[in-house]
């Protein structure tokens, strides 16, 4: 049986980076193929090489048992190779039918009655259920990503690469998706997924490839013969150590870092997308939020920093009730944040490091009308090295930074210094797994010294690891909070998908719901 | 092996600021190579357009060049039309600083000038004639300030695009000059042409003994230097840059945004006022319709031209007003129409800023 696609020595240069260097890499009909590694490890240049958005300085690459030559995305296709984005490239003002039968093409018209009966059979056949009449706007995250899996087995694919396609998904999504997959390698077709977790490529994939700073360096090995610490050993090349985790003894009597009180704001757009909120997060303790992206936790970060306000509810930061200039007197009150798009909200275009340092809140030293920037860049040598995150040199100018490194820099003076709340959104994302570790043991040294810490993850196993409780967002509601040790993800799951049934199976989790709820309105 | 991790390879240990020396001095000479070449090429264009109309412009060119640099009273000329561009360029930099637009440096300046003139009028008698001068520039600071204040409220109340209430306000300062001096403030000695009676004599800038280039310049110097070092070493010009590059992430860092917007409007027109009356001591004397026209246009220009580098704006302003002064003897030397004169202007400016336009772009790629 010849291999759907075979790739052997790909190279390919940009500048002095040797992206991937003799990569090899093969999917036979009829398996899952993860494809594992860290940011900047070559898994993105390789998805661009085989779908032909990028050509190799050197290798070669087999289709079937024969030579052949990708030059473009349009050639990628016609060798039934297909690609599903991370980004989901539908057009969201039209139908499933509409941009489907965009992607069929081929005639003026496009026929949408057809298209839609196709789309039923191929839904039927795939166990993509998808409705083809409906907007593309309407659909939530899932749904578009079977429609465009959909798309791509429509177009002829005989082998699917999906990029990273669990990060946007919940538990019970994520179930469903390796369900389809599973599905699709049943009818023999070869399957290539992008993942970062190692629990995803326990549960679905048959074989793994490890790629580290552009190299292979495990080729298509069985997950069973691998255990996680030599599989992630394969992905940073040392050991890296499990996460130390401390509990401390959260002290009911001390001020609650942040108390949020029946708190309801406006997202942008101006719907309401924080609805009665009420939660309390202790000195010394972290809390996780978890839920389905634009649940809420976006605003719930910036209500408690001040800088969204609530339409109804108080917001109190270290007893400290945020009114007048609530950014200010949250700082004031000592929390930090990392915001969610650091490169939105915090990169000034054109100032280095170090001028971004006052910007963190901590107030700068002075002298006279001036910054003292001297004893500033002094000062926040110690916090990097306290921090241990590496960030780049204090007169690089930071919009020039790479992503991770951005990120860096924002970590570094959120949690390089004293605070008493911390407010993380996304605090590992752009991070290879060795930051990520690092940083989750900042977090948790944070609340060792008496901070309280909110941090929003989507990685469900990242909050169970690091916090005490879990509060789930669904559809701008706190669904529920449960305890983070002995936390069912399941349950969790259903809370984050929202509905009163949900939380009739998640158990103690309501419990703890409308006694939160109760506190608010008491108060 | 260290006991930290390595950075994968597309986040790349970062390397040391690559502002060395030497390449400072590269960009310099870029700088420069830059401005030649684009005055070359507008040079050039503006030949084809001498010839065009059966002039020979090398001749064009060289009495011109003869009659404005190597004679020394265009060279004053230049230095006396360069104090307001350069003024009018600050009240630009300023805001700029902060991410705002002030293209009402033109009404700014004659709002300055109108308040010198006023304070002249009413106590220009009464007061000895350093002191009137002290206050005559100081009204002119505040009105200018109170000027683009309006503009800024606007901005910061009811969200008007500063760009286009600045811009507006231009054509209500004009006809504020208008109407006072052709009314109230109309000189009865005068020649029966609309104009101010010119200020008294002891509150006239003095100048260089020699010339008639007025010490104002050196006030001009002294402002773009104090630009300079308030960008530099204060808190304020680092929270207005701040503001500029990001608004969101200054907004997060707790700094009083909309304070500084208003701020640093009103010191953009407080510099545009101070242009406006120096203009009234020391050149002009009396308001007249045509009073420091386009002034605050060309500034606009040459803070564009300068990238809004205080610095740099001084020379700008220098080569605008040099521009300006030659234009005049091109139309008084050659018998060419006045408007030639502004299509090379045009066309030297159109050249240097397409220039930085792409070159922008490339850098920021």
């Amino acid at each position: 049986m010849h291999p759907l696609l075979e790739v052997l020595g790909y190279t390919i240069t940009f500048g002095q980076v040797k992206a991937n260097q003799g990569v090899d890499f093969d999917v036979l009909p009829g398996e899952v193929h993860a494809l594992v590694g860290e940011n900047g490890a070559g898994k993105s240049t390789l998805l661009k090489l085989i779908y032909g958005v990028y050509q190799p300085d050197s290798g070669e690459v087999m289709a079937g048992g024969k030579q052949v030559l990708i030059g473009s995305p349009a050639d990628a296709r016609a060798l039934g190779i297909g690609m599903v984005f991370q980004d989901l490239r539908l057009v969201p003002a039209l139908t499933v039918a509409e941009n489907i039968g965009l992607a069929l093409g081929g005639r003026f018209r496009l026929g949408l009655d057809r298209v839609a009966e196709r789309i039923r059979a191929a839904s039927e056949e795939h166990g993509l259920p998808v409705n083809p009449d409906r907007l593309v706007r309407h659909l939530s995250i899932g749904e578009r990503q079977r429609t465009e899996i959909l798309k791509v087995l429509m177009t002829g694919a005989r082998l699917i690469i999906l990029d990273e396609p669990t990060s946007v998904l919940a538990p019970q999504e994520v179930e469903s998706l390796f369900a389809v997959i599973r599905r699709m390698r049943d009818n023999g077709y070869g399957v290539v997924i992008v993942t970062h977790k190692l629990n995803e490529v326990r549960a679905v994939a048959d074989r793994v490839t490890v790629l580290r700073g552009g190299q292979v360096v495990l080729r298509g090995a069985k997950p069973a013969d691998h255990d996680d610490a030599s599989l992630v050993e394969a992905m940073v090349g040392r050991r890296v150590p499990p996460l130390a985790r401390p509990r401390t003894e959260v002290q009911e009597t001390e001020t609650p870092a942040l108390v949020l009180q029946g708190v309801s704001a406006d997202g942008d757009r101006g719907h309401e997308a924080l609805h009665a909120v009420s939660l309390t997060v202790a000195p010394g303790e972290i809390v996780g939020v978890a839920g389905v992206a634009g649940s809420g936790q976006k605003e719930l970060c910036e209500v408690a920093l001040g800088l969204r306000p609530p339409t109804t509810g108080t917001v109190t930061v270290s007893g400290t009730m945020l009114a007048n200039n609530p950014v200010l007197g949250a700082l004031k009150a000592g929390a930090v944040g990392i915001p969610e798009d650091p490169v939105a909200d915090s990169v000034v275009a054109g100032l280095t490091v170090l001028e971004h340092m006052p910007l963190g809140g901590r107030p700068a030293p002075r002298k006279g009308l001036g910054i003292d920037w001297a004893k500033l860049a002094t000062r926040t040598r110690e916090d990097d090295s306290r921090a241990g995150l590496r960030m780049a040199p204090l007169y690089r100018r930071v919009a020039e930074l790479s992503g991770g490194n951005i990120q860096r820099v924002v970590l570094t003076r959120a949690l390089g210094g004293e605070s008493t709340l911390v407010v993380a959104a996304y605090p590992s994302r752009g991070l290879d797994i060795a930051n990520t570790r690092r940083t989750q043991e900042l977090l948790l040294e944070r609340a060792k010294q008496g901070a309280g810490v909110l941090v929003v993850s989507e990685d469900l196993d990242e909050l169970i690891s690091l916090a005490d409780r879990i509060a789930v967002m669904h559809d701008g509601h706190l669904a529920g909070v449960v305890d983070a040790a002995g936390a069912d993800r399941m349950a969790i799951g259903q809370l984050m998908l929202g509905g009163a049934e949900a939380a009739v199976d998640a158990g103690t989790t309501q419990q703890d719901a409308t006694t939160q709820q109760e506190e608010g309105s008491a108060a | 092996m260290t006991a930290t991790a390595e950075a994968p390879p597309t986040d790349p240990p970062t390397t040391p600021e690559p502002e060395t020396g030497g390449s400072r001095l590269a960009g310099l000479g870029e700088v420069v190579l830059r401005w030649a070449g684009a005055i070359a090429g507008a040079i050039i264009i503006f030949a084809a357009i001498l010839i065009s109309k059966g002039t020979d412009p090398i001749s064009v060119f060289t009495d011109t060049w003869s009659a404005t640099l190597l004679n020394s009273y265009s060279v004053q000329q230049i230095l006396i039309k360069a104090a307001p561009f350069a003024l009018a360029a600050l009240a630009v930099v300023v805001p700029s600083r902060a991410g705002l637009v002030n293209v009402g440096g033109e009404g700014q300046v004659i709002v300055g000038a109108i308040a010198a003139a006023g304070l002249d009028l009413a106590f220009g008698a009464s007061l000895p004639g350093g002191l009137m001068l002290l206050v005559m520039l100081l009204g002119g600071v505040l009105a200018g300030a109170a000027w683009a204040g309006i503009a800024a409220v606007m901005r910061l109340t009811v969200s008007v695009n500063e760009a286009v209430s600045t811009l507006l306000l231009n054509y209500v300062a004009l006809d504020l000059l208008l109407a006072l001096i052709y009314q109230p403030w109309k000189d009865p000695l005068g020649s029966g042409q609309p104009a101010s009676r010119p200020v008294e004599d002891a509150a006239k800038l003095p100048v260089f003994s020699g010339t008639s280039v007025h010490l104002g310049l050196l006030l001009v110097v002294a402002a773009a230097v104090a630009v300079w070092a308030v960008f530099r070493y204060t808190a304020w010009g680092y929270q207005l840059q701040a503001v500029g590059g990001n608004p969101e992430a200054a907004r997060r860092a707790g700094l009083p945004v909309t304070r500084l917007l208003l701020t640093a409007m009103l010191v953009g027109g407080a510099l545009a006022g101070l242009g406006g009356a120096i203009h009234l001591t020391g050149v002009e004397y009396q308001l007249r319709p045509g009073f420091a026209s386009q002034v605050g246009y060309l500034g606009f220009l040459a803070s564009w031209l300068a990238r809004h580098k205080p610095g740099a704006v001084l020379l700008a302003a220098t080569v605008l007003a040099a521009l300006a002064v030659a234009g005049d003897s091109l139309q008084l030397d050659s018998g060419l129409p006045a408007a030639t004169a502004n299509i090379l202007t045009g066309l030297i400016l159109i050249a240097v800023l397409g220039w930085t336009g792409t070159r922008k772009k490339a850098s920021s790629r």
